[in-house]
């Protein structure tokens, strides 16, 4: 069975039978096929264990897949040399479950953080980060501390950090899973605003109501397989409407 | 441009992180102090033995070839010529009998003896200053072919001293050189350890950096300096101490063990500095270095 999607446009990702087998011996991912085309929103979905987080680790180069071959914007990610890999992260921005900031640094430090790794002067870094901020919804609160931040608002500042660099695609992995509904919506709605500015969007989540509220393009992955590929889909598979399937 | 904003940001970065982490940053200091302190006693004491073996040296460098009475003066006019030409000599003086006759009875120790003297048993002699120590045997060797020394007592080389001396001297360089190794590779695996622990704290801040796209060396750059600055605070504790302590155990020793001609050295303190604070330096960036190492690849 395939699975690619057949979208006119240029995939901007693309997985070409890939595995991934770990040193444990688990074997994380089976013979992914996946195209993702520019501008896209995908929900990578399926239960702990499944292999969406492999999928997100793969995207951002920390780990190689054991088989197979994976592009991003045409470069094939296994061939790439660890010297190039800064310069393919800066394409990129990355939103986690945890948050991943640094408890030292304020909001302000925080977000300026992945342009100072570009050497960027501060006036382009203070524009930059304001804009960011503003877009989340966090201006003034450039000097708190994230401790002093509820996790929606930490999330925020994770999100404003991954997009201040104007990147063309944004991974996020389970950016819900630590925030209550509401806040969690709130959060989706920045990635829909950041997607429709563009930029394309590979999110793996849990959030059933979420993926459902939304029908955007669902990638379902089951034991390291991909099981289903909806253009349109919910987050279990919706027998009712077979059309919306990709194949 | 960009390469100044990244050298400004490590070093902000490496200044602010030493006071934030300040408990681990007063942990390396410590270690890279007591090793450093280590290594300036070692130097302290290999320039104290080397300043006693130069004493030595200099005494054992310097021998006394013996005139056969009825030489002709022009003959040891000649070889006196003969010698300083040598490469080998630093200087050759000619000491008449009258001259070491006077410098004899001027010598406090031979008072009793030189009233007992009758007439001038001493011989004229040449008194040659010979540049390296390995080559004063060869010099004596030479002095006792000249058919003008005295057959009976041809020079004051002591051969078996001097080689003892230089044995003794090969040995004590060897030792310093070999502790000082030691303390080396002692150290450093202290200190990278050290940073290590300081590193694995702040192992967060450093997989942030690598997420947000900073290459190797702008992750390292920081930990690097801030390795150099905690190295060269260390030096600075270590070298306050060592320059407190060295004169009043320089006294005490020489107090103690007067046979041996030990002196205090305030020429030695701006070497010692120099050789401290390098080598803190040094230490405190091959450590961070070492110690991110695990921790940065990306």
């Amino acid at each position: 069975m395939v699975l690619t999607p057949d979208f006119a446009s240029r995939p901007v990702i693309s997985f070409q039978h890939v595995w991934k087998r770990y040193p444990t011996g688990t074997e994380a991912l089976r013979d992914i096929n996946l195209a993702v085309p520019e501008g896209d929103f995908i929900f990578l979905v399926g239960p702990s264990g499944a292999g969406k987080s492999t999928v997100v680790r793969l995207l951002i180069r920390e780990e190689r897949p054991t088989k197979g071959k994976i592009f991003v914007d045409g470069v094939e990610l296994g061939r790439m040399k660890r010297r190039q890999l800064p310069f393919y992260r800066r394409k990129v921005g990355l939103v986690f479950q945890d948050f991943k900031l640094l408890l030292n640094l304020t909001v302000y430090e925080n977000v300026a953080f992945a342009l100072r790794v570009l050497g960027e002067a501060d006036r382009i870094i203070r524009s930059r980060v304001a804009e960011a901020l503003d877009t989340v919804g966090l201006a003034g609160k450039e000097h708190t501390y994230p401790a002093n931040l509820s996790g929606g608002e930490q999330q925020r500042v994770a999100i404003a950090r991954a997009l201040v660099h104007a990147p063309r695609m944004i991974i996020a992995d389970e950016p819900t899973g630590n925030l209550d509904p509401a806040t969690a919506w709130e959060i989706m709605q920045l990635f829909l605003r950041i997607n429709a500015r563009g930029a394309t969007v590979v999110m793996a989540t849990h959030n059933r109501e979420i993926v459902d509220l939304l029908r955007r393009r669902v990638v379902a992955i089951d034991a390291g397989q991909i099981t289903r590929d909806d253009r349109s889909g919910r987050y279990h598979e919706d027998v009712s409407k077979p059309q919306l399937r990709a194949q | 441009m960009k390469m100044f904003r990244n050298l400004n940001f490590a070093l902000s970065s490496a200044w602010q992180s030493f006071w934030r982490n300040l408990a681990v940053s007063l942990a390396a200091v410590l270690s890279i102090t007591l090793i450093l302190i280590l290594a300036g006693i070692n130097l302290l004491v290999g320039h104290a033995f080397s300043q006693v073996l130069d004493g030595f040296r200099a005494k054992v460098s310097e021998i006394s070839i013996n005139v056969a009475d009825g030489t002709p003066l022009q003959t040891v006019y000649d070889y006196q010529q003969h010698l300083s030409a040598d490469p080998r000599v630093a200087s050759v003086r000619f000491v008449t009998k009258e001259e070491a006759l006077a410098g004899f009875t001027a010598d406090p120790n031979n008072a009793a003896l030189s009233t007992s003297i009758d007439g001038n048993p001493l011989d004229a002699k040449l008194e040659v200053k010979v540049n390296k120590l390995d080559d004063v045997a060869a010099i004596d060797a030479l002095a006792r072919q000249w058919p003008g020394v005295d057959p009976t007592n041809p020079t004051n080389y002591q051969g078996d001293f001097v080689n003892r001396m230089l044995e003794l001297s090969q040995w004590l360089g060897l030792a310093g050189v070999g502790l000082l190794a030691i303390l080396v590779v002692v150290s450093v695996v202290i200190v990278m350890n050290t940073i290590r622990t300081a590193v694995y704290h702040r192992r967060k801040e450093i997989e942030v950096m690598k997420l947000v796209g900073a290459t190797e060396w702008f992750v390292r750059g920081p930990f690097v300096i801030e390795g150099v600055m905690t190295g060269v605070i260390a030096a600075a504790v270590a070298l306050s101490l060592l320059v407190l302590t060295y004169q009043p155990m320089v006294e005490r020793f020489r107090a103690d063990l007067t046979f041996i001609p030990l002196s205090y050295d305030p020429a030695f303190i701006s070497s010692l500095a120099r050789d401290l604070l390098l080598g803190g330096a040094l230490l405190g960036a091959l450590g961070s270095y070492i110690g991110v190492r695990r921790f940065v690849r990306i």
